[in-house]
């Protein structure tokens, strides 16, 4: 399994960047943090198109520090793609797949995986946003890297279309094995696809370490916009990643609730009553995992809320 | 229509550019790609020795080449030696053009190197392409058609050299003589004006033949 290590120090201007941090060779890990945190530049400095003032990038054991880009076996898909437009898309991913060290899947097959086979006979100019990414996806992959960093690839993309590239990423990871560090910036984005977070704030590591328990980090919280305060929860029908569930969506009853509609009830443990400005953060630990609830101090004194207490969490089904 | 003297004239003068053009490229390319590249150590003289022949005379530039080139010259004795020789000759023509035109090339040819995106670069870096590999399969094609057009212009520039070529490769009806070579000469006989002014138009026209040539290469370029 890969195991990307990497302890680095850059100054640049009135920013320096003082990371040290690991990404597991089995799940995803995704790189979290505000604009202008040096997400982008760690990952330049990690595939070594960008010099560190210290650097030490070893993968699996194997010492990277010293390579050129192009010896380190670590493929990078940039967040405007970066498509060659003197060729189409077949060529491109050619591009990638006659300077593979390993032997290249046939290209026939990536484009299937990728939905691109229409596409492969295309000048890449002519492609839409989410088309270019795919591409970029299946050049990257046709490559063979041994470590794959992607940079936020589905900015350009919304809605549906973000979704479901996400789903492709995820079922790239487990169908080509191919470990993943992925920058985003967006928490929901963050839930569906991370295994692993590594938080960064200008230029520090602020958390790090499995998903669910490093996003409980308070100071991983408190990079979110107050009203994306909440917990990672994984669904039980999804092997990978899960859902990031905002404390606002969910509701708390001090009774097993009865004629309802939410379809999603858990019964649970009060864990922690935490105040902030805008009410009560209540921790619960439940079956699928702790979830956060914001409730006004009123509503918590009135349910006679307290550590250890039973209570029940409503979810809408929408809000998963 | 043209007399068999003038078609002669056309004949070395095309001859003399060509090869001056095919000579200079790669030099003008290796230069170029050079100085597109943000910082290296060097630049600024490399950047000095190439514009050399545009601040320079002409007639200095054809006599250096004359001392290093010509039949006893450190390099035109070695070439001698073999059987080649430059000074005075269409050859010696076409180097001196190709040595006087390079700055235009160059010139040219890094605008399209510095046009093109670096993130292709960086793109194919880490696809695991090399150096090498980056600039023959990315670099290169991308520059292509800029590269074309600036070989077009380099052709047109190369047709009106002058100074340079009498200076190193003399004013020989026949072998050296190229257009504006061949104006001066009839522009030395009393009355030869009205063939000057016919050679002047054949000139005119092959300079404006060449430059929408290279407007249109260069427009098709940056339609790419």
């Amino acid at each position: 399994m890969s195991l990307l290590q990497a302890d680095i120090g850059l100054k640049q201007g009135g920013f320096s960047l003082e990371a040290r941090l690991e990404a597991p060779g089995d799940g995803i890990t995704v790189l979290f943090g505000p604009s202008g945190s040096g997400k982008s530049t760690l990952l330049a400095v990690l595939a070594g198109l960008k010099n560190a003032d210290r650097q030490a990038v070893v993968l699996d054991g194997r010492d990277l520090s010293r390579l050129p880009p192009h010896r380190r076996g670590i493929g990078l898909v940039f967040q405007d793609a970066r498509l060659f437009p003197h060729l189409s898309v077949r060529r491109n991913i050619e591009f990638a797949g006659r300077r593979a060290t390993h032997t290249a899947p046939p290209i026939e097959e990536v484009a299937r995986f990728f939905d691109i086979t229409a596409l492969l006979d295309r000048r890449v100019r002519n492609l839409s946003g989410g088309e270019k990414s795919r591409v970029a996806l299946a050049r990257a992959l046709a490559s063979r890297p041994d470590f794959l960093l992607l940079d936020e690839p589905f900015a350009a993309l919304d809605g549906a279309r973000r979704r479901a590239f996400i789903q492709v990423l995820i079922h790239m990871h487990h169908a080509w094995r191919l470990p993943m560090l992925v920058v985003t910036h967006n928490i929901d984005d963050a839930a569906a696809l991370g295994s692993h977070l590594v938080a960064l704030k200008e230029g520090r590591v602020v958390a790090a370490g499995e998903f669910t328990e490093a996003s409980r980090n308070p100071k991983f919280q408190a990079l979110l916009d107050s009203r994306d305060t909440g917990a990672a929860v994984r669904l039980a029908h999804s092997q990978h990643g899960g859902h990031w569930l905002r404390a606002d969506q969910v509701l708390i009853a001090a009774e097993q609730p009865k004629a309802i509609s939410a379809r999603n009830i858990l019964a649970g443990t009060v864990q922690r009553l935490t105040p902030e400005p805008d009410g009560v953060l209540v921790e619960l630990a439940t079956e699928a995992g702790i979830l956060l609830s914001r409730l006004t101090p009123e509503a918590v004194a009135e349910l006679g809320l307290a550590p250890q207490k039973r209570a029940w969490a409503l979810v809408k089904a929408h809000a998963l | 229509m043209l007399s068999g003297g003038e078609l002669q004239i056309l004949a070395t003068s095309f001859w003399v550019a060509a090869n001056a053009v095919l000579w200079s490229l790669p030099f003008a390319i290796a230069a170029a790609f050079a100085l597109s590249r943000p910082r290296f150590p060097g630049k600024l003289l490399l950047d000095a020795v190439a514009h050399l022949p545009i601040i320079l005379p002409p007639v200095l530039v054809g006599f250096v080449l004359l001392m290093l080139m010509g039949r006893r010259g450190p390099v035109g004795a070695l070439l001698a030696e073999a059987g080649i020789q430059f000074a005075f000759t269409a050859k010696g023509a076409a180097l001196a053009t190709a040595v006087m035109i390079f700055p235009v090339f160059v010139r040219s040819i890094r605008l399209a190197f510095e046009a093109t995106d670096r993130g292709l670069f960086e793109a194919a870096a880490v696809l695991r392409a090399g150096p090498l590999d980056r600039f023959f399969s990315v670099a290169l094609p991308l520059a292509g058609p800029g590269i074309l057009a600036g070989m077009v212009m380099a052709f047109a520039t190369a047709l009106g050299e002058f100074g340079a070529v009498i200076t190193f490769a003399a004013n020989i009806p026949g072998k050296t003589q190229t257009l504006p070579l061949a104006i001066y000469a009839v522009l030395q006989q009393p009355g030869g004006e009205a063939e000057a002014a016919r050679l002047a138009m054949l000139s005119f026209l092959l300079a404006l033949l060449g430059l929408a040539a290279a407007a249109l290469l260069q427009r098709r370029a940056a339609r790419e």
